[in-house]
Formats: structure tokens, C-alpha cells, sequence
């Protein structure tokens, strides 16, 4: 169990994120279009894990703007925006949004990726989403970087996010 | 007797599942399957534990006493399951000792926003989130094609007694369902 916070009160994650140097674990996700994508269909990409509660709440849909402005200014990387929305309203987001640089990835089959990945909210009243966190995958498919947000109230830390990628 | 069944996909794994089960439906003409059949009329409506927009969990059982319609679809961000809620919402207002659940695997953040910029105001909607308890218990959930793990479209009434008085399992996924019929049993 890892420890966060939502707007103050103390909830828990069901562990911790993915080792850094270590192999990041391969995953299956519904993309807009209710095709299925896999970790390892980014091989040879550096890979944001943009990993949050939902797009309908300001702080991760702010996360998903961000991410897509910062994303035409990096090579070879893809941002995937993973949450427990239904595609369909990732699809809805980014249409009124004009989200186009990213990826968004839905967890409504199954729990395979918070399983892997420890980021399923165990108790409150988020319990069953997934918690608010950032991970980067280099192009070998190791993990070169975690941040597990500590309050599901704040924004990631983006400047660190992206100078993991432009290192 | 197990009767062995043919091969679906359930959460990208393959299991086994009795074809006596399995209710055919189709999705824009392709054919696609549910884990069963609706509950049967007459028969004692199953609990359940579903999420509101304020995160709270509803249960069939604090309804008892009222009619319940049970408005149950794929996603409320695509159009004919939004014009069902809008539907019910609208005939709502007229209905006495009746209340409309509106239930999908949306999040309650998706039906928060669509209730708000629609002012949907007389019908409640719950998420299946969490668990898969209720599309068990109802057969609702969806096996295979493109809408694997949504639940299909169908409509379930039950009385003040907690018995089920009307179903309708939609038979093609992009058609309303009949309200017409729906609203009679509740008038």
C-alpha cells in the first residue's frame, strides 16, 4: 500500500509504482476508437504514463492539456493518458479540446494495468480509480521515472516529468 | 450437467462460458453477446451496490416501496443512450412513486458533467465502477466485439415489492429502447 491524500484525508494506493531500472510491465488498454493497445506497441519510444482519476475533473484534465501543448516540442516521444473513463468520453474531451498530440487510454475491461502498475485507489471515495501518477518508459522499456502525486488535489510535477524527457 | 459452451473473451482473457447463458445482441448488425439473460419476470429483483455522481453507493433495497426503472446502457457520451436519459428524465417529472437509475460503467465524473450541461435534474445515474457485481447479477455485461466490458442497452422495471415487472434486453445496440412500452407499465 502507498499513502496519498485526497483533499487532505489519507488514502492508499494498492503499492507502489514500478521500480526505476526496472522493466517497465507490458499492459492492454482500450484506445478511443475501442481498439487495444500494449505497452509494447511503443517500443523504441521514450513513453509518458499520464495517470489519472478521471478527464472529467479539472486537475487531470488540466494534466491532458498540458501534456498535449508540451508534446509537439518532443522527438520520439508518446504521451498515453491512462484513467478509468469510458472512451467515450476521452473521445468527447478531446474533440471539444482539440487534443490531438496524445494518446488516451481506457482501464474499463479489467484492472490489468492498476494491477501491474499499483495505481488503483483501495478505499474512499475514489476507491477504484487510479491514483494520480506519472511514470516514463525509455525506449528499451525500463522505467527512467516515477512520481506517485502525493495529493490527488495537485497537479504533477511537469517541469521534472519533462526534463526526464529531455534528458 | 456442465454444458461446455463456446469460447468468449472476458477482460482480454478467454473463458468458458455455458451457451445457454449467453443472450445474442447485435452492434450496428455485427453480433455480440451478453453473459445472459435479463432476470426473469416475477422474479425477485437482485441487489445491487452502484456509485452516484457524489461518490456515494445507492443499493436496489433503499428503493423498496417505490417503482424503479432501471435505464441501463453502454455510455452516456454517445447519443442514443444520452436521448434515453434525456427521455426518462423528461417523462419522470409525471410519474408518481417512481424513481429512473440510469446505470453504465461510465464514471460518476462523466454523468456528473453531462447531467449538469443537460440539466438533468429528475432521474438519478449510478456507475459501475468498482466492480463488476451488477452487470453479474443483471447479465448485462457485454462479451465480445468493440463493446466488450460496457454493458448493453436494456431496460428493467421493478415494483414496489422488489419484483421485476418488465424487461427489455434491446436487441440492436444503436436502437432506442421501446419507452413507449416501458412508460405504460408505469402508469
Amino acid at each position: 500500500m502507498a499513502k496519498i491524500t485526497l483533499g487532505g484525508n489519507p488514502i492508499n494506493t494498492k503499492g507502489d509504482l514500478p521500480a526505476i531500472g526496472t522493466e517497465a510491465p507490458n499492459f492492454k488498454l482500450v484506445d478511443e476508437s475501442l481498439k487495444v493497445q500494449e505497452l509494447s506497441d511503443y517500443k523504441g519510444k521514450k513513453i509518458v504514463l499520464n495517470i489519472f482519476p478521471s478527464i472529467d475533473t479539472g486537475v487531470c484534465a488540466n494534466s491532458v492539456r498540458t501534456f498535449n501543448k508540451e508534446a509537439t516540442d518532443l522527438e520520439n516521444v508518446s504521451i498515453l493518458n491512462i484513467s478509468r473513463d469510458l472512451p467515450f468520453a476521452f473521445k468527447r474531451f478531446c474533440a471539444a479540446e482539440g487534443i490531438e498530440n496524445v494518446v488516451n487510454l481506457s482501464e474499463f475491461r479489467d484492472t490489468n494495468f492498476s494491477d501491474a502498475y499499483n495505481v488503483m485507489i483501495t478505499d474512499g471515495g475514489f476507491a477504484g480509480l487510479l491514483s494520480r501518477a506519472i511514470v516514463i518508459v525509455n525506449e528499451a522499456g525500463q522505467v527512467i521515472y516515477t512520481e506517485q502525486v502525493p495529493e490527488i488535489g495537485q497537479d504533477p510535477n511537469f517541469a521534472a516529468a519533462l526534463a526526464a524527457l529531455k534528458s | 450437467m456442465e454444458i461446455e459452451g463456446l469460447k468468449f473473451r472476458n477482460g482480454f482473457q478467454t473463458i468458458k462460458a455455458p451457451n445457454y447463458f449467453m443472450a445474442t445482441i447485435t452492434l450496428e448488425g455485427v453480433t455480440a453477446h451478453t453473459c445472459g439473460q435479463l432476470p426473469k419476470l416475477g422474479s425477485k429483483a437482485p441487489n445491487f451496490s452502484l456509485v452516484d455522481q457524489g461518490l456515494n453507493n445507492h443499493s436496489l433495497n433503499s428503493y423498496l416501496g417505490k417503482k424503479v426503472v432501471l435505464n441501463i446502457f453502454p455510455s452516456v457520451d454517445t447519443g442514443i443512450c444520452a436521448n434515453s436519459v434525456r427521455t426518462f428524465n423528461r417523462e419522470a417529472a409525471e410519474l408518481d412513486n417512481v424513481v429512473v437509475l440510469n446505470i453504465s460503467r461510465d464514471l460518476p465524473f462523466s454523468f456528473k458533467r453531462f447531467c449538469i450541461a443537460e440539466e438533468i435534474k429528475n432521474v438519478i445515474t449510478l456507475s459501475e465502477f468498482r466492480d463488476s457485481s451488477f452487470s453479474d447479477r443483471y447479465n448485462v455485461l457485454i462479451m465480445d466485439g468493440d463493446f466488450e466490458g460496457l454493458m448493453s442497452r436494456a431496460v428493467i422495471i421493478i415494483d414496489e415489492q422488489g419484483m421485476v415487472i418488465y424487461s427489455e434486453q434491446v436487441p440492436e445496440i444503436a436502437q432506442d429502447p421501446n419507452f413507449e412500452a416501458a412508460l405504460a407499465m408505469l402508469k
